[in-house]
């Protein structure tokens, strides 16, 4: 009885330290929407819960609209308004894809590896296709997933006032990092 | 006016009166139990809570705290402000702290199957 309790635990402890879908959620997302007039839209969000499932590289991430933490308020008031992401009605963005080039990437060796990322980005209640590059850094048993890309806002339905004043950038860049 | 507005910035969480002081359990319980109301009392406000690290993520620019439901696993996540950050690194997991900070949201997470209430700007309350 004792035996097969130790196996037991053994095989959970074993199971725990080599879980294929590695989790957090202190992901960050930085979104820089600054134009040439101004300089104050971006944020920075620092709670974002990501995963990435080393065996099949599917990566998934969501984001609550109102943790991106901007320096000035009265930009981050705008941020969340009907005119611009509506954090009220469609409080999350979220992104569901997958690493398309899983076989150039060994998690059990340290190395920087390039990444080709497939999926689907939710922002402001619309889905599009989303297609990226990025990294992968292994050190020891830690993996940071990362990627620069940038998004159309008109393609998500984000058409604002100050989108069309040229306050906030029509392509804002987003960089994505996340430590597992 | 307008130098005003764009020089303008948020203040320190430090010295930012708060609206409400709560316990963990009880303030994760609230959002468990009823998320649109406890979203509507709680978002954007200044918040005490109070409670025991459950767990420390920090990274080059990120100090984040948890305090866990051991339960359900729903948890409550602050995000510290840049210039409190060393606070919250000497932080221990298991110790009793009370943290200052603007709720922004609660919500259920998809790929954890809990519930979570982010912060950000956060402080310890001292």
């Amino acid at each position: 009885m004792k035996r097969t309790m130790l196996s037991m635990a053994f095989l959970l402890a074993t199971g725990l330290l080599f879980a294929q879908k590695k989790t957090t959620t202190s992901a960050t997302i930085n979104f820089d929407a600054t134009t040439s007039i101004d300089k104050l839209p971006k944020a920075e969000n620092k709670t974002v819960i990501a995963s990435l499932d080393t065996k099949t590289g599917k990566m998934a991430f969501e984001a609550q609209v109102k943790s991106f933490a901007f320096s000035n308020p009265r930009i981050q008031n705008h941020f969340n308004n009907a005119g611009w992401m509506d954090s009220e009605k469609f409080p999350t963005s979220t992104f569901t894809g997958a690493i398309s080039n899983l076989k150039t990437v060994s998690f059990s060796k340290d190395g920087v590896y390039d990444v080709q990322v497939k999926g689907e980005l939710t922002i402001h209640g619309v889905t599009k296709p989303v297609e990226t590059k990025g990294t992968v850094t292994v050190k020891g048993s830690s993996i940071k997933a990362a990627a620069d890309f940038s998004v159309k806002l008109a393609d998500y339905g984000i058409d604002g006032p100050a989108v069309g004043a040229g306050k906030v950038s029509k392509e804002p860049s987003i960089s994505v990092v996340a430590e597992f | 006016m307008v130098w005003y507005i764009f020089t303008e910035k948020h203040e320190d969480t430090v010295m930012v009166k708060a609206d409400y002081t709560v316990n963990a359990p009880a303030f994760i319980k609230e959002f468990q139990q009823n998320m649109t109301a406890a979203n509507k009392k709680y978002s954007e406000k200044i918040i005490i809570v109070n409670g025991t690290v459950s767990e420390i993520e920090t990274f080059d620019t990120t100090a984040n705290i948890k305090m866990t439901d051991t339960i359900s696993n729903a948890y409550i996540i602050f995000a510290f402000q840049q210039q409190h950050m060393g606070d919250a690194k000497q932080m221990q997991v298991g110790d009793a702290v009370s943290i200052k900070g603007s709720c922004s949201n609660g919500s259920f997470s998809n790929i954890l199957e809990t519930e979570y209430i982010t912060f950000k700007r956060c402080a310890v309350n001292k």
